[in-house]
């Protein structure tokens, strides 16, 4: 697996799905107004931004939005996608890729991912979990990316509270090792 | 790791889990019987489990512009975005291709909340009208300004090269490459002068160095438009562009004339002199025969400045001596440097004695052929001779220039090289029907200078040059 959003296919959630260029475009247009309302550098929380998606959007197309565990599946891979694009664009740019860095005004534009994530690492070493443990790969994907609660991840996977926290806790134990240089190495 | 292992795994983790902690290490022991290896892994994971900060924990935190751009492969009329090559406060820059044009673009989309006022619209068409007359070399065509959707969308020359800030992080430019830098930026901004357009926002950032080593400044005018109350453009304490570049008057919102980019220019000069901006203070000195003219480039006062790009840039050809003697004249006898020109200086020499038995072969052919003979000769010789010397003496005198005359003649060298052995060891040929002794000297000068250019000098040239071959090859994929 070359890794990645574009090669990434089956088990983890849904897959290219027709609601999801809508609730894409409706995650951006929210970010467009916090940009414009905020000061440059404030993160949000992929919760706040989801939920907000879902306000407008289940009130515009209440039909294609009824189901809410669908829409927070669609929502979370798209936060995923939307983060790894702009960690390659980031990567791309830094080394010195970047031939024509027009400079509006001086704010060049988020420095780090927060709290020291490696996103594309993660999303490398999440599709590899996915080929052999979907289930856990949804939850991290419902969980990090989307930035559900335990119960919330639980609805959408019909599973029970307990084992979601089971099986975040085994993915969370991997993907740390398959990711974080001190870590011991993970089976492979 | 298959899908079976992994699922044994999992169940000793769980079970582990489910036993007290102290008693975890003997139930896996157990549990895993003699697979050792299976074991291993699964107190690694119950290790990392156990020892586990809040990895993960806390959701993805989202900076809302990582959400601004678009996706690798959207259409927007009748571009397609290829992928995001920069960004700034009004808006995220694309490399797009225009499907109608059939080109590669550079496309600026302004977020929508941007787009959708009105008179920022108004202005910014205005802006980029004018930017669209300016006709000069060293500037980005501005192609056009479209509203596709809700979008603002500016669209221009997509051009391929290095910021002069990557540049720049490579340290100080040398001063005659500087110079012409300058010479171009500068007549870049006499133009946009002339066409009514001021930069208002130059800095390294906006001057691309392209492959072929030229600059362009990019942005003119639509660098800058002032964006209305209550979007980021505003955001408290911060001014509008880039301070560092700024003049005064600038600053604090007084009047912008051409002027402002004339002390803008004059910060950007000193930076590529002395590799760093002027206020880092780090004591480095502008080279003394650039100092007046980078003064008065940045007086406060803006009446004391140049007044246009055109003023600025007759001072650039006409009031600086040129980087004459100052730089190291030769190379110390002996070291590679001083051997390649040695190796230039023979060529040369043997390139032009050689005329005389070219003379005799042509006597010795006759003909029309033999007189087409030895006029190949004869340029081939003029040409690689004097580039030569030219070589040669750029290296005794010029040093600093070196890098930039073998580049621009390289090539013609190299063809004048194989015109020279192709003509003379055709010659060598047609005489040697004759017995001619002039037959062997002929072929035995064509082989040993095509031994010579082939081998010989390519020696020389990588031992005098190795350094500063490879010093400059970092170019965007």
């Amino acid at each position: 697996m070359g890794g990645g959003v574009g090669s990434w296919t089956s088990g983890v959630g849904v897959q290219r799905d027709d609601l999801m260029p809508l609730v894409y475009g409706e995650l951006r247009r929210i970010a467009a107004r916090y940009i414009s309302r905020e000061r440059p550098g404030q993160t949000l929380q992929p919760t706040a931004l989801v939920n907000e998606a879902y306000v407008r959007l289940a009130a515009e197309r209440p039909r294609e939005f009824a189901n809410k565990t669908h829409f927070l599946a669609i929502a979370a891979l798209s936060m995923r996608q939307i983060l790894v694009q702009r960690a390659r664009a980031r990567n791309a740019q830094k080394r010195g890729g970047a031939p024509h860095r027009v400079t509006l005004d001086d704010r060049n534009v988020s420095a780090e991912a927060p709290a020291g994530i490696d996103v594309l690492a993660l999303d490398e070493a999440l599709t590899r979990l996915a080929e052999f443990d979907a289930e856990q790969a949804r939850i991290v994907e419902l969980r990090y990316f989307g930035g559900l609660t335990v119960e919330e991840t639980a609805d959408v996977l019909g599973s029970s509270p307990a084992t979601v926290k089971r099986h975040w806790a085994m993915a969370r134990a991997w993907l740390k090792q398959a990711i974080e240089p001190g870590a011991p190495a993970p089976a492979e | 790791m298959n899908v079976e292992r992994w699922a044994r795994l999992k169940a000793l983790f769980e079970g582990a889990l489910d036993q007290p902690a102290d008693a975890r290490t003997a139930w896996l022991r157990e549990a895993c019987g003699t697979d050792e290896s299976l074991l291993r892994e699964a107190e690694a994971l119950l290790h990392t489990h156990q020892t586990d900060d809040d990895f993960l924990e806390q959701p993805a935190q989202i900076d809302p512009a990582d959400l601004e751009p678009f996706a690798d492969g959207t259409v927007l009329g009748s571009y397609r975005i290829v992928r995001e090559i920069g960004r700034g406060g009004m808006g995220v820059v694309y490399l797009a291709y225009d499907t109608r044009l059939e080109r590669d673009v550079a496309l600026k989309a302004l977020p929508p909340v941007l787009a959708a006022d009105a008179d920022l619209r108004r202005r910014l068409r205005r802006e980029a009208n004018a930017a669209a007359r300016i006709k000069h070399d060293a500037v980005a065509v501005v192609h056009a300004l479209e509203e596709i959707d809700e979008h603002l969308v500016i669209v221009s020359e997509y051009v391929q090269g290095e910021t002069l800030r990557a540049v720049l992080s490579h340290g100080a430019i040398d001063p005659s490459r500087a110079h012409s830098f300058a010479v171009e930026i500068a007549g870049a901004l006499a133009a946009a002068h002339e066409a009514g357009v001021i930069h208002r926002d130059l800095k390294p950032e906006n001057i691309i160095v392209t492959e072929t080593g030229r600059v362009k400044v990019v942005d003119f005018g639509i660098a800058h438009v002032e964006a209305p109350e209550g979007t980021r453009m505003t955001v408290p304490g911060r001014a509008l562009g880039t301070p560092a570049y700024m003049a005064p008057e600038q600053l604090v919102g007084g009047v912008v004339t051409p002027r402002v980019d004339v002390y803008a220019f004059g910060i950007v000069f000193s930076e590529m002199l002395t590799g760093v901006h002027p206020l880092m203070g780090t004591g480095a000195t502008v080279p003394p025969r650039f100092a007046a003219l980078v003064a008065r480039c940045v007086q406060t006062s803006p009446d004391e400045r140049y007044g246009s790009g055109a003023e600025l840039l007759r001072a650039l050809v006409s009031d600086i001596t040129p980087p004459a003697l100052e730089a190291t004249a030769g190379a110390p006898i002996g070291s590679p440097r001083w051997w390649w020109e040695f190796h230039q200086a023979i060529t040369a020499a043997v390139y032009w004695v050689m005329t005389w038995p070219a003379w005799m072969g042509r006597q010795s052919v006759g003909g029309r052929v033999g007189r087409a003979l030895f006029i190949a000769i004869l340029i081939a010789v003029i040409a690689a001779a004097n580039l030569r010397l030219y070589l040669w003496f750029t290296s005794r005198f010029y040093p600093a220039e070196l890098r930039w005359a073998r580049r621009r003649v390289g090539s013609w060298v190299r063809g004048a090289d194989w015109l020279f052995v192709i003509a003379l060891a055709t010659m060598g040929i047609l005489v040697g029907e004759d017995r001619s002794p002039v037959a062997v000297v002929l072929i035995a000068v064509a082989s040993g200078a095509a031994i010579a250019f082939l081998f010989i000098e390519r020696g020389t040239a990588r031992a005098a040059f190795r350094s500063s071959t490879t010093a400059r090859t970092s170019t965007p994929p």
